[in-house]
C-alpha cells in the first residue's frame, strides 16, 4: 500500500489484492449547466451528444459527458483540449446560454478495480451498486461525502472526489481493501 | 471430563479440548461450547448474581434471551466486555470470564443483604424511597443509586478493536436459519432470487440442532441441515451466521450485527471485531421461532432451575446433561420430550409435574415406559437450596384448592410455561398483534412492511408444520417479487408436535405475598411486584412496566412479557388483549457502540478537510484549529513561543512589512449566466448592477427574516460571471440557500451556480510590502494603484499559473488574494514565501487573521453575529442597496421587532485598566450592584490582545449600544467585576490610510 | 432509513442522498414590500405541522441537486407521492384513494 499525500501524485495506492486502487492522472473537468433548448448547440460545440437522462454518459474521442442532473453535466477532456472547448462554448454563448465552469482542480479521481470492486463500494455507499449499469454513473454519497461514480466495467469504477474529502474516502477504501485481503 | 459430559454427543468437537478461566479458575470445554455449556459440563450452575437482590443465579436458557448468566469477558488490554451472555459466548483457549454483581466472591456476596431486605425494594421503590427529604438527594440517594445502578462494570480503557460496516441490497432477507428459515431460503433461492439468510448462532439449523432424532424426508435432521446449507450455497445464497438482526426499520431496512472475532482465540489484526450491515430487502421473511416461557413460582430463580427446552439443547447440541436428577414442571408437551432425552442419556427423572390434569396419553405412555413418575394436575410451590436447587415442593391442585405438599429431591428443575412467538422485529415495524385465545399468546396480525412470518413465529408447533410453513412463506415472498416458486412439501418422521396451556403465577398453599416468584429475572421483578403496581393504581400495561421495571432490562422482557401480562391481566380483571402489550424496540439484543460507530473512530472519526497548503503549514510547525470540517493553521509558534507571543509577532510582522495567509477554505461560488447580475441583486443586500467587471465589492447575505447569514467579497469577472466568496463555515449552506431560491422562487432566471471552493487555492498577502512580493510573479496585469485599485479583481497569471487576483483587505493593510488552481497552491506559496524572505515575510494563521480584522472592526459572521443580528445592528447599513425593489431580507428588515428601539448593537469595548482581556461570551450588565438575577444587556463577541493598539480590545453586542458611546458598562466574572468603556469598533487606522499603496 | 423517489432522477434511492427542506407550497410573496407584517410573519414562521399527510420539500442533495415536493404521512413515514417543484399540488383525497 502506497502512502498517499495531499500532493495527489498519480499512481497506484493499493496495487494488489482483490481490489486495486489507483490515483488517476489529472484531466480537464467542466461543470456544464444549461436549459434543454441549448442542448443541441452545446452538444455540437463540445462534439459530444449530451445525454438527457440522469446517470447516462456519452463520449467522443477523449471527451466524455455524464448527466448529473436535469440541467447539469460533468465534462471530462484531455487537459490540452481545455482552450478549444472553452472557446467553442464561448462562441455559441449568445445564442445558447449556459454556464461552463472549469473545476479541473476541484476533484481527484481514483480508479477502483478488481474482482470485488463493486463490493468495496458497499462499505460506505448506500446506493445499490448493482443499479448502476456498465457505461453509466451517478453522483451519490459515500461515507457522508459527495462523489461521482463512473462504472466503466462490471468491476471497474472511477470515483471523483473533492480534494479535501479525498483522503478521508481513500482511507476508507484502503481499510476496505485490507479487510477484504484478510478474509 | 466430568460426568455431565455425554461422550460423543452433541455438535461440540470432543477431539478439541479448550481451556478458559471462570473467576480465575481453569475450566475445560470443547470447541463448539459456549461458556454456559462448558460450565454446566463441569457441574457449575452458579454463574452470577442478580441485579437488585444479588440472588445467586445460573443459566436459565441456552440462547440470546438469557437474563441471568451475564458475565464479563476479557481478551487482553482494553478488550473487556461486561454483560456478555454466557449462553452465547463461544469459548476459546485463554478466554477470561468473570462473574458480575458480586463482592467479594460469587458464592459469598455482601450485597445479598438486599435480598433479605427485599420488602424495601418492592415495585416503585425508587419513586417512594427517594422522595423525601429533598436535602437527602445529593448526599444520600443519588450516590446510593449510582452505586447500585447498572449491571457489571463498564470498561475503562479505549477499545483497541476496529469495526466495520456494509450496505447490502437483497431480494429476500430471511431472519432465522431454523427449519422455517431454511425451507423459506431454499424455496426463494430455487426460484432465482437474491437471498440472504442470517442467524445469530454460529451455525444454521435452529431448533433442529436440538432435535437430532427427527427425520426429514427420511434423512436425520442434522444431515438434512448440512445438505440444505450446501444447496443454499450452491444457489448463491448469502448465509451469515453469528449475525443478529437487531432492528427492522421502514421500507424493509434491517440492521444486522455480525460478530467476526469474539469466538476466535487469536484473530488476525485486520479482521474487524464486528460488522454492521444495513440491509435493504425487497421482501423479508421473519423465521425467528419462539421463546420458551418460565413458570412463575416461589424460588423459580435458583441455580439449577432452567427451561426444559434449554436443557434439551444442552444435551443434544452440546452433549451436556444439566444434572443427575431432574424434576420437570410444565404446562406444555414439549418439556416431556426433554425429559425423555435426558432420561435416555442417564439423568434420573424424579418426576414430571404437569399442571394439566390430563396430559397427552401418548406422552404419558412414553414416560411410563421409562419408569418416570407422572404428577398430573400438580403445581410447584417452592424450591430449596442455597447456591443450587436441591429440592422441589410439589402440591396437587383440585379446582382452586392446593393440596398437601411433597418435597422431591433433585439437582435441577426443568420448567416450561409454553412458548412465545418471537415477534420483536415484527413489532419494530409497527406490525400489529392479535391475541390468540387458543394458544394464549399474541400472533402477528396486520403487517406494516413487505414481510412474511413463518413457522413458530405464527404459533405453529412441530418440525413438519414449521418446515412446510417456511416453504410456503418463501414462495409467498418470491411471488411478491413477480416470480413463481413451488413450495416443497416435507414429510417428517419422529416429529414432536404438542400443545400447552398458559398460566399466571402458579397457585400455592403458602402466603403468596412472601413468594419470590420471579417474572423478570434480570430486573428482579416478582409476581407480587406486578400485583402491587396494580393495587397502587397502575392501569395501563405501560405504567405497570415502568413502575415495576418489568421487561425493561437488557433482555427487553423476552421471557417475562407474557407472564407479566397474564398476571397484570388477572390483577386488573381485564382479559389480556384489552391490557395489551408493551412495545419492543431495537436493538433485539444488546449491541456494542463499536458496531454502531463502524469505521468512524480514531483518525477516521470524521472528515478532516485539508487545504493544498496544509502540508507546508504542518512542515513548518503550525498549531491547528478546527473550522467546520477543515483543520486550519491557527498560528506558527517559533521555538519557545506561546500562542500569545506568536500571534503578537505575526500581527506585528504583517503590519510592519508583509504576512502570508492560507485563505483556501473560503467558500467560492461561480455565478454564471445572462441573469447573473439580477440574481446577485436579489440575493445580496448590495447593489450589483453598476459594479463594473474587474471590480469587487463586500457582499452581505441575509435571510428573509432580515438577519445576517453570511458575507464575503464578490468579484465581477464579466457581465455575466461573478466570483462569489463565502465564509469558510458557510460555504455549503450559502450554496444550498441560493439553489433553493433559484430553483423554487426564481426558476425563470437564466443563471447557474457552481461550487469552486476546491478548484482554487487562495493565498492572501497583506502588509505594506505585499505588492513588492507579489508583483514580480504577476503576468498580464498592471498592478499600479490606478489600474488595479483597492477592491479590484483580474484574471492573469501568477507564478506561471492561471490566476484570479483580488486586491482586497481583511486586515486594513494593502492586501491581495491570489487564487490559483488547487494543485498549484503549495508551489505558488513556496515561491512567494521564498521571494518574501527579503521583506521578512511572516506566515500567519487564523488567530492573527482574527486579531487583525478585529482591530479594524470587521465582523466574523457567526462570531460577532448569532442569527439575530441585522445589518444595522452590526453597523453595516451602508451595505444595503436602498434603491433596490427587493432582495432576500429586505421585507424582513421592516419587521416591527427589527426596527424597534433598544436592539443589541455591535460596539467596541475597552477595559478601563487597559490590561484585562475580556472573555468571549461574557455577559454585560449596566449596574453591578443590582440584586440577582441581574439584567444582562449583552455579551462580548470578540476579544483579543492587540499589538497595534498596545492593549486588549473587544467587540460586544450591547442593548442600545450605539447610544452608549463613552459609557461604562460592567462584566461580572466569578472572581471580580470588570469595568469597560463603550467605543466604536475600529481600533486601528480609522481613516483607512494604510489601504493605499 | 427511508427510500425516496426522486422525480428528476426517476429513481428510488436511499434517504442518505437527500436532505429535508421544510413544508412545501409556501411561496415567497411576489412583492414582499406590499404584504402586511402579519402576512410576512406567516410566510416566515407559521407552518401547519400536521399529524398525517404532510406536503413537504426534499432536496436530492447528494444526487441531482434538485429540490422537489412530496406528500409524506408523518405518522407512518410513508411517502404518498413525490413530484417536481413546478407540478401542481396533488389533491389529498386522490392520493389517499390511490394508496389504498
Ligand atoms: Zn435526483
Amino acid at each position: 500500500m502506497t502512502v498517499l499525500t495531499h500532493a495527489f501524485t498519480p499512481g497506484p495506492i493499493v496495487a494488489s489484492g482483490p481490489v486495486k486502487l489507483t490515483l488517476m492522472a489529472p484531466v480537464a473537468r467542466f461543470s456544464l449547466r444549461l436549459r434543454a433548448a441549448s442542448i443541441p448547440a452545446v452538444s455540437k460545440a463540445l462534439g459530444v451528444d449530451l445525454p438527457t437522462t440522469v446517470g447516462e454518459r456519452a463520449a467522443s474521442g477523449t471527451t466524455e459527458a455524464i448527466c448529473l442532473g436535469p440541467d447539469e453535466w460533468m465534462i471530462i477532456a484531455k487537459p490540452d483540449d481545455t482552450d478549444t472547448l472553452v472557446s467553442a462554448c464561448a462562441d455559441i454563448y449568445a445564442s445558447a446560454t449556459h454556464s461552463l465552469t472549469e473545476v479541473s482542480a476541484r476533484e481527484i479521481t481514483v480508479r477502483i478495480e478488481g474482482d470485488r470492486a463493486a463490493e468495496l463500494l458497499t462499505i460506505g455507499c448506500p446506493r445499490d451498486i448493482d443499479s448502476i449499469p456498465v457505461g453509466g454513473g451517478c453522483r451519490t454519497v459515500i461515507d457522508g461525502v459527495t462523489v461521482v461514480l463512473w462504472r466503466d466495467a462490471e468491476q471497474s469504477f472511477r470515483m471523483d472526489i473533492w480534494r479535501s474529502f479525498a483522503m478521508h474516502i481513500i482511507d476508507l477504501l484502503c481499510t476496505g481493501c485490507k479487510e477484504f485481503a484478510a478474509e | 471430563m466430568s460426568s455431565f459430559r455425554v461422550s460423543g454427543r452433541g455438535r461440540v468437537d470432543h477431539t478439541q479440548p479448550i481451556q478458559f478461566t471462570f473467576d480465575g479458575k481453569k475450566i475445560k470445554g470443547f470447541k463448539g461450547d459456549t461458556v454456559a455449556s462448558a460450565l454446566l459440563a463441569n457441574g457449575i450452575h452458579l454463574m452470577g448474581r442478580s441485579f437488585k437482590y444479588h440472588r445467586p443465579r445460573g443459566a436459565v436458557t441456552a440462547g440470546s434471551e438469557e437474563p441471568n448468566a451475564l458475565v464479563g469477558t476479557r481478551r487482553g488490554p482494553g478488550r473487556f466486555e461486561p454483560n456478555t451472555r454466557a449462553t452465547v459466548q463461544e469459548i476459546w483457549d485463554g478466554l477470561q470470564v468473570n462473574s458480575q454483581n458480586r463482592y467479594p466472591s460469587l458464592s459469598f456476596d455482601v450485597g445479598a443483604i438486599n435480598d433479605k431486605a427485599y420488602m424495601l425494594f418492592s415495585a416503585g421503590f425508587y419513586y417512594k424511597t427517594f422522595m423525601w427529604p429533598k436535602s437527602f438527594w445529593d448526599k444520600v440517594y443519588e450516590p446510593f443509586i449510582r452505586a447500585a445502578a447498572g449491571l457489571g462494570v463498564s470498561p475503562t480503557e479505549p477499545d483497541p478493536d476496529h469495526y466495520a460496516s456494509r450496505y447490502l441490497h437483497t431480494d429476500v432477507l430471511i431472519i432465522g436459519a431454523g427449519p422455517a428459515g431454511l425451507a423459506a431460503a431454499l424455496t426463494a433461492a430455487r426460484a432465482g432470487s437474491r437471498v440472504t439468510l442470517v442467524d445469530e448462532n454460529p451455525e444454521a439449523g435452529g431448533s433442529l440442532l436440538s432435535e437430532p432424532s427427527v427425520m426429514i424426508e427420511d434423512i436425520p435432521a442434522w444431515d438434512w441441515v448440512a445438505k440444505t446449507v450446501a444447496e443454499l450455497k450452491e444457489l448463491g445464497v448469502k448465509l451469515m451466521t453469528r449475525t443478529t438482526a437487531i432492528g427492522y426499520y421502514h421500507q424493509n431496512f434491517v440492521g444486522l450485527c455480525e460478530k467476526l472475532t469474539d469466538h476466535l482465540a487469536s484473530p488476525d489484526g485486520e479482521t474487524p471485531r464486528e460488522r454492521m450491515w444495513r440491509v435493504r430487502a425487497k421482501q423479508v421473511v421473519l423465521a425467528q421461532g419462539a421463546l420458551e416461557k418460565p413458570l412463575v413460582f416461589d424460588g423459580n430463580d435458583r441455580p439449577g432451575v432452567m427451561l426444559a427446552g434449554s436443557a434439551q439443547t444442552y444435551l443434544n447440541r452440546y452433549g451436556v446433561r444439566v444434572g443427575d436428577k431432574a424434576v420437570i414442571v410444565t404446562s406444555h408437551d414439549s418439556a416431556w420430550y426433554a425429559a425423555f432425552d435426558l432420561a435416555d442419556a442417564g439423568t434420573a427423572i424424579a418426576a414430571i409435574v404437569d399442571t394439566r390434569a390430563e396430559p397427552n396419553a401418548d406422552l404419558v405412555a412414553e414416560a411410563t415406559k421409562r419408569g418416570i413418575r407422572i404428577m398430573a394436575g400438580h403445581t410447584v410451590t417452592g424450591t430449596e437450596g442455597r447456591l443450587r436447587v436441591k429440592s422441589v415442593r410439589v402440591n396437587p391442585v383440585t379446582g382452586s384448592s392446593v393440596g398437601a405438599p411433597e418435597i422431591i429431591g433433585c439437582d435441577c428443575l426443568l420448567m416450561s410455561g409454553g412458548w412465545t412467538p418471537s415477534l420483536h422485529l415484527f413489532s419494530h415495524t409497527k406490525g400489529t398483534l392479535k391475541w390468540d385465545e387458543e394458544r394464549q399468546t399474541f400472533l402477528p396480525d396486520h403487517k406494516a412492511e413487505e414481510c412474511e412470518i413463518a413457522g413458530a413465529g405464527r404459533g405453529l408447533w412441530g418440525i413438519e408444520a414449521v418446515l412446510n410453513d417456511g416453504a410456503k412463506m418463501g414462495a409467498a415472498a418470491v411471488k411478491s417479487l413477480g416470480k413463481t416458486a413451488k413450495a416443497a412439501s416435507y414429510a417428517v418422521a419422529h416429529d414432536r408436535p404438542g400443545t400447552g396451556v398458559s398460566h399466571k403465577e402458579l397457585p400455592t398453599d403458602l402466603d403468596a405475598g412472601k413468594a419470590r416468584a420471579f417474572v423478570d429475572y434480570q430486573n428482579d421483578v416478582t409476581a407480587k411486584d406486578l400485583r402491587l403496581a396494580v393495587r397502587e393504581g397502575m392501569r395501563s400495561i405501560e405504567h405497570v412496566k415502568r413502575y415495576t421495571t418489568n421487561g425493561m432490562a437488557t433482555d427487553q422482557g423476552k421471557m417475562s412479557n407474557i407472564n407479566g401480562l397474564n398476571i397484570a391481566s388477572d390483577a386488573l380483571g381485564v382479559p389480556q388483549p384489552k391490557v395489551g402489550l408493551t412495545t419492543f424496540r431495537p436493538p433485539y439484543t444488546p449491541t456494542t457502540f463499536g458496531a454502531f460507530c463502524g469505521y468512524h473512530k480514531g483518525s477516521h472519526f470524521e472528515v478532516t478537510r485539508k487545504t493544498p497548503i496544509d502540508s507546508w503549514a504542518e512542515e513548518n510547525g503550525a498549531a491547528y484549529e478546527p473550522v467546520s470540517l477543515w483543520r486550519r493553521a491557527w498560528y506558527f509558534p517559533k521555538e519557545g513561543e506561546d500562542m500569545h507571543a506568536a500571534v503578537d509577532r505575526e500581527c506585528r510582522a504583517t503590519r510592519a512589512s508583509v504576512g502570508i495567509f492560507d485563505a483556501s477554505t473560503l467558500g467560492k461560488i461561480e455565478v454564471v449566466g445572462p441573469d447573473a447580475v439580477e440574481f446577485m441583486n436579489r440575493m445580496y443586500t448590495n447593489p450589483w448592477t453598476k459594479l463594473a467587471p474587474g471590480r469587487a465589492r463586500y457582499g452581505l447575505l441575509l435571510g428573509d427574516d432580515g438577519f445576517i447569514r453570511d458575507d464575503g467579497v464578490i468579484g465581477r469577472l464579466a457581465d455575466d460571471r461573478f466570483h462569489v466568496t463565502t465564509t469558510t463555515g458557510g460555504a455549503a449552506r450559502v450554496l444550498n440557500m441560493m439553489e433553493d431560491y433559484l430553483q423554487t422562487e426564481w426558476p425563470d432566471l437564466d443563471v447557474w451556480l457552481t461550487s469552486t471552493t476546491e478548484q482554487w487555492a487562495t493565498i492572501a498577502l497583506n502588509g505594506p510590502n505585499a505588492r513588492k512580493v507579489l508583483e514580480p510573479f504577476v503576468e498580464g496585469l498592471d498592478m499600479s494603484d490606478e489600474a488595479f485599485p483597492h477592491m479590484s479583481v483580474a484574471e492573469c497569471r501568477v507564478g506561471g499559473f492561471p490566476a484570479r487576483l483580488f486586491r482586497i483587505s481583511f486586515t486594513g493593510e494593502v492586501g491581495f488574494e491570489v487564487n490559483v488552481p488547487a494543485h498549484a497552491g503549495r508551489a505558488l506559496w513556496e515561491m512567494l514565501f521564498e521571494a518574501g524572505k527579503k521583506y521578512d515575510i511572516c506566515p500567519y494563521g487564523t488567530e492573527t487573521m482574527h486579531v487583525l480584522r478585529a482591530e479594524k472592526g470587521y465582523i466574523i459572521v457567526g462570531q460577532d453575529t448569532d442569527g439575530t443580528v441585522t445589518p444595522h445592528d452590526a453597523g453595516l447599513s451602508w451595505a444595503i442597496g436602498k434603491m433596490k425593489p427587493d432582495f432576500v431580507g429586505k421585507r424582513g428588515l421592516a419587521r416591527p421587532d427589527l426596527v424597534a428601539e433598544g436592539r443589541k448593537q455591535l460596539i467596541g469595548l475597552l477595559t478601563e485598566d487597559g490590561k484585562t482581556k475580556l472573555e468571549e461570551g461574557a455577559q454585560i450588565v449596566l449596574d453591578p450592584n443590582q440584586p440577582k438575577p441581574m439584567k444582562m444587556v449583552g455579551h462580548v463577541t470578540s476579544s483579543y490582545h492587540s499589538d497595534a493598539a498596545g492593549r486588549p480590545i473587544a467587540m460586544a453586542l450591547l442593548e442600545d449600544g450605539f447610544n452608549r458611546m463613552g459609557e461604562t458598562i460592567y462584566i461580572p466574572m466569578p472572581d471580580r467585576v470588570i469595568k469597560a468603556t463603550v467605543t466604536g469598533t475600529v481600533f486601528y487606522d480609522p481613516e483607512g490610510a494604510r489601504l493605499k499603496l | 432509513m427511508l427510500l425516496i423517489h426522486c422525480p428528476y432522477c426517476n429513481q428510488t434511492l436511499p434517504e442518505a442522498e437527500f436532505t429535508y427542506a421544510g413544508e412545501a407550497h409556501i411561496a415567497r410573496p411576489a412583492d414582499p414590500s406590499s404584504v402586511s407584517d402579519e402576512e410576512w410573519r406567516d410566510f416566515l414562521f407559521i407552518r401547519t405541522n400536521v399529524k398525517g399527510p404532510h406536503y413537504e420539500r426534499w432536496r436530492h442533495f447528494y444526487g441531482c441537486g434538485r429540490y422537489f415536493n412530496a406528500v409524506r404521512d408523518t405518522v407512518s413515514d410513508r411517502f404518498l407521492i413525490t413530484y417536481k417543484t413546478d407540478d401542481p399540488r396533488p389533491e389529498l383525497s386522490k392520493l389517499l384513494e390511490k394508496s389504498k
